[in-house]
């Protein structure tokens, strides 16, 4: 299966999360997802996005879309103060992100706060969720 | 004044009015359904036109529908004046030339697969995926996607299902039955509750079904009645209100 990954900074300010949203909903509709997820998808990546700002401190955020074996992950980065972690497990943001995402994972290292999404693609019966002859 | 009251009294003045075609009378009517149009305008508010213009547009509507309306219809007033008056404030974001205006092309493409959705849904027993859609659609992938981001940026807004405390209004709440909507688990987000409490019936169940119960966006449109596009718009713009509400700045 070959991996696909789109990558992309935007300056870090609200005004831009809309060209995070488009292009991860463009990603995973390419992607046999199903609108539902490709929704699910773009909210997600909104909720993180916009807690990375919050935070952040750097001019940029960055995203990488990458597909996996089971089906596409989100990788957000900004640069922040400290190494707290930038979302609380028992906040809003957390449950909401748990409700759209698959699998959710938060770091944050040397003053750089990643956050990152998965979403699994289903199986669909006889459809080409399983392209691996591409 | 309750519903009852409001549809009495309406029915009462448009019979006098049709006789004798006293100007109070259609007065009279346009500041009953007032509220109406105020409702119908804040739909509207997002797009950078004070509110206050906004209700003098819809007004006009209100005005317009009050001169067309027919007793004998059956229909509800408010029923009948609700296109109308969205009709005109759309009108008038047409005419100022809006940002966000969306190509007829894509209106159209966006309304099609709006029922296509539907109707894939209800076969499939789940949401279709894109490339489902340009299929039974007969379009490209690419236009697709562009149809559905602009349906997106058209109606962040809600248009097609109107809900809100006019009883006359064509909502959808019949569908939703009498369940508990009552959030128990966002009780310990203290911050939240306000805010929360704020939202309509409709969106508060909305947020409870996807975010602590888990239900799909097709299966919350299927339970209250809207499509799936629908309830994507509605979270959306839940959750923008919720951040802006953290921001201190909220307006749902």
């Amino acid at each position: 299966m070959v991996f696909d990954t789109v990558s992309l900074t935007i300056p870090a300010t609200a005004g831009h999360l809309a060209i995070l949203r488009t292009t991860v909903g463009g990603f995973a509709a390419r992607d046999q997802f199903t609108l539902d997820q490709v929704d699910d998808l773009r909210m997600a990546v909104e909720e993180a996005a916009v807690q990375l700002l919050r935070q952040s401190r750097g001019q940029r955020l960055n995203m990488d879309i990458e597909t996996t074996d089971l089906g596409v992950e989100v990788r957000l980065l900004a640069q922040v103060d400290g190494d707290d972690p930038i979302i609380d497990e028992g906040s809003f943001s957390w449950t909401i992100l748990r409700a759209l995402a698959d699998d959710i994972h938060v770091e944050s290292k040397a003053q750089r706060a990643t956050i990152t999404l998965s979403k699994h693609r289903l199986t669909i019966p006889g459809g080409s969720a399983e392209r691996d002859s591409r | 004044m309750s519903t009852e009251d409001r549809r009495a009294t309406t029915k009462l003045l448009f019979t006098e009015l049709r006789s004798s075609g006293d100007p109070q009378k259609r007065d009279q009517l346009a500041k009953l359904h007032l509220p109406l149009v105020e409702y119908l305008a804040k739909r509207f508010k997002d797009r950078g036109e004070p509110l206050d213009d906004l209700i003098q547009v819809g007004s006009v509507g209100l005005l317009k529908a009050i001169d067309r309306f027919d007793l004998d219809r059956g229909v509800e007033f408010s029923t009948y004046a609700t296109p109308t008056i969205v009709g005109e404030l759309k009108r008038y974001f047409r005419d100022k030339g809006w940002a966000v205006r969306v190509p007829r092309r894509l209106q159209e493409l966006s309304l099609r697969l709006n029922k296509l959705v539907a109707q894939l849904t209800q076969d499939l027993g789940r949401a279709p995926t894109v490339p489902e859609l340009a299929k039974a659609a007969g379009v490209s992938e690419d236009e697709v996607l562009e149809a559905l981001e602009s349906g997106q940026a058209y109606s962040t807004t809600s248009l097609d299902a109107p809900s809100g405390d006019d009883d006359d209004a064509p909502m959808r709440m019949d569908r939703i039955g009498s369940e508990d909507t009552s959030l128990d688990n966002l009780e310990h987000f203290a911050s939240l509750k306000p805010l929360i409490d704020q939202l309509p019936e409709r969106e508060r169940m909305i947020l409870r079904l996807r975010f602590f119960d888990d239900m799909t966006q097709s299966k919350i449109a299927e339970h209250v009645g809207i499509s799936q596009m629908h309830v994507s718009r509605l979270l959306s713009r839940i959750l923008e209100y919720l951040r802006q509400g953290f921001e201190g700045d909220a307006q749902y």
